[in-house]
């Protein structure tokens, strides 16, 4: 309730109160209340003013130095009917980690400093954009442990990951690549994900994953002799288009009719569903009524037209 | 050690300008010739640093950027967290998903109490560790050099970080198709 202009009064009031308090007590006193009003004192001759800049004040880490932190900090256990113990002597706050040099405007001053070295996220790169340009993902870890040590083995790992899509694959090299590539391929996603570290450097494994790759990939696409003599009974799935059933059909409607355009006929293609899931993933009441539906339509068709 | 030195150092300024001890890509440049000017949209950021034979040295494209932050205390891993997330969005860095494992991971050792005999009686000890993952979208190489170096600078004592970066990279341009269809002979 004092004035602007008194501040100095003020404080000549608080030393006076201070002193004054501080006689009564040495008469009657024990040992930790001393303590107290010595560091008062101490405390208030070392007055901080309240607009100095906090990052001169404590600009690195630093353990904890109560003298220097004008804050009335508690930390610890109390004791019976007492608060917990004050700044001054803590060896808990002495322990622990503190972020004195990191205050909101000393991390903005950082900031400005190092903004200089920082580029962009390039404009207009939407995620669609981004996936048709890089396609390919690689995935990296580094490690930092709270020892002079900077090295760890896990560090060498290295993951790349690629979606089929992205690839020029026709059905061949995209059948054989899968082949290729087994249990890194995940069909949920669509993606192949190659892990290397064989090699004791994260470049060493970085080259090896991409000529891996390169290697699958170009493999894919040869085609050896003996891959043409694979026959109907080698093959793992139902493929109309080499089949009897089509040759039979297609047969069959174009001696019916003189025109040979029942190729593109679309009862023809549901037909065609209709078979390959029957052999594909075998009979039960679903396929075989789509079967059954299929063909009635397609010979329906066929009678109109006679017809 | 730099980093000792910076640690226990009392008034010694964070001037990361002016420090040495950075291994940042590029090296520091001049502040007449900053790396924005060659900024072109819809492309790869180019940096005004040109390698010893010649070639344009592209920035790397970050997807993701993902810290996983261990310690002994969540009140300074929660800390570290803030300082993290404060420093990103003062350098303009997209702050994705933040978590912590709600329980520690316990490591515990079962000894012996006693010098000599009384098997049965033991002592246990643990130590636990906390875990805090925090997640950075859509940085640049540069960028992501900067923030892990000044992040890592300043991680408390005990505190232990692993970064995962999944970088964004275009098709080798020798993964085309073959002009001719190779046919491999066995004879060969």
């Amino acid at each position: 309730c004092h004035g602007n202009g008194s501040t100095l009064l003020n404080s000549v009031d608080q030393l006076m109160h201070t002193l004054m308090f501080s006689h009564i007590l040495i008469c009657s006193c024990m040992e930790p209340e001393l303590d107290l009003m010595l560091r008062l004192v101490l405390q208030l001759s070392n007055q901080m003013p309240v607009d100095q800049e906090w990052s001169n004040v404590w600009p690195g880490p630093r353990t904890f130095h109560p003298a220097s932190v004008p804050l009335p900090i508690r930390q610890g256990f109390p004791n019976k009917r007492q608060a917990p113990p004050g700044k001054f002597g803590n060896a808990e706050l002495m322990k622990i980690p503190n972020f004195l040099h990191l205050t909101p405007p000393a991390i903005k001053k950082h900031c400005e400093s190092l903004k200089q070295f920082c580029t962009e996220w390039p404009k207009g790169l939407t995620s669609e954009e981004q996936e048709k340009l890089f396609p390919m993902e690689v995935i990296t870890s580094d490690y930092c442990h709270s020892s002079p040590v900077i090295r760890d083995p896990m560090a060498r790992i290295v993951t790349l990951k690629i979606n089929l899509n992205s690839l020029i694959l026709d059905n061949h090299a995209k059948d054989k690549l899968l082949r290729l590539v087994e249990n890194c391929y995940d069909p949920d996603t669509n993606v192949i994900t190659i892990m290397a570290d064989r090699c004791p450097l994260k470049q060493q494994n970085y080259d090896y994953i991409m000529y891996v790759l390169t290697a699958l990939y170009h493999e894919a696409w040869k085609k050896e002799t003996w891959e043409q003599e694979k026959s109907e009974a080698d093959m793992e799935f139902y493929n109309w288009a080499n089949s009897v059933s089509r040759q039979n059909i297609l047969s069959y409607l174009s001696l019916s009719s003189n025109d040979t355009t029942n190729d593109t006929s679309p009862h023809l293609s549901e037909y065609e569903q209709a078979v390959s899931e029957l052999f594909n993933q075998g009979e039960d009441d679903y396929t075989l009524f789509k079967y059954k539906e299929s063909t009635k339509k397609l010979f329906v068709l066929h009678e109109d037209q006679t017809l | 050690h730099v980093l000792s030195e910076v640690k226990e150092g009392f008034g010694n300024q964070i001037n990361l300008c002016r420090d040495r001890g950075l291994s940042l890509r590029p090296p520091a440049p001049k502040s007449d010739t900053l790396p924005l000017d060659h900024q072109l949209a819809n492309a790869p950021v180019v940096l005004s640093q040109t390698t010893e034979d010649g070639k344009i040295e592209l920035d790397q494209l970050y997807k993701l950027v993902e810290l996983e932050v261990k310690g002994h205390d969540t009140a300074v891993l929660k800390s570290y967290e803030w300082f993290a997330k404060t420093a990103a969005r003062e350098l303009g860095i997209t702050v994705g998903n933040c978590w912590s494992l709600r329980k520690p991971n316990k490591n515990r050792l079962t000894l012996l109490k006693s010098v000599f005999i009384y098997k049965k009686h033991r002592v246990q000890y643990e130590i636990r560790t906390q875990f805090h993952f925090l997640q950075f979208h859509n940085l640049t190489g540069s960028t992501a050099d900067t923030f892990l170096e000044y992040i890592q600078r300043n991680l408390p004592e005990g505190v232990a970080m692993k970064v995962t970066k999944v970088a964004v990279q275009a098709l080798p341009k020798h993964l085309v198709p073959p002009e001719q269809a190779v046919n491999v002979e066995e004879s060969k």
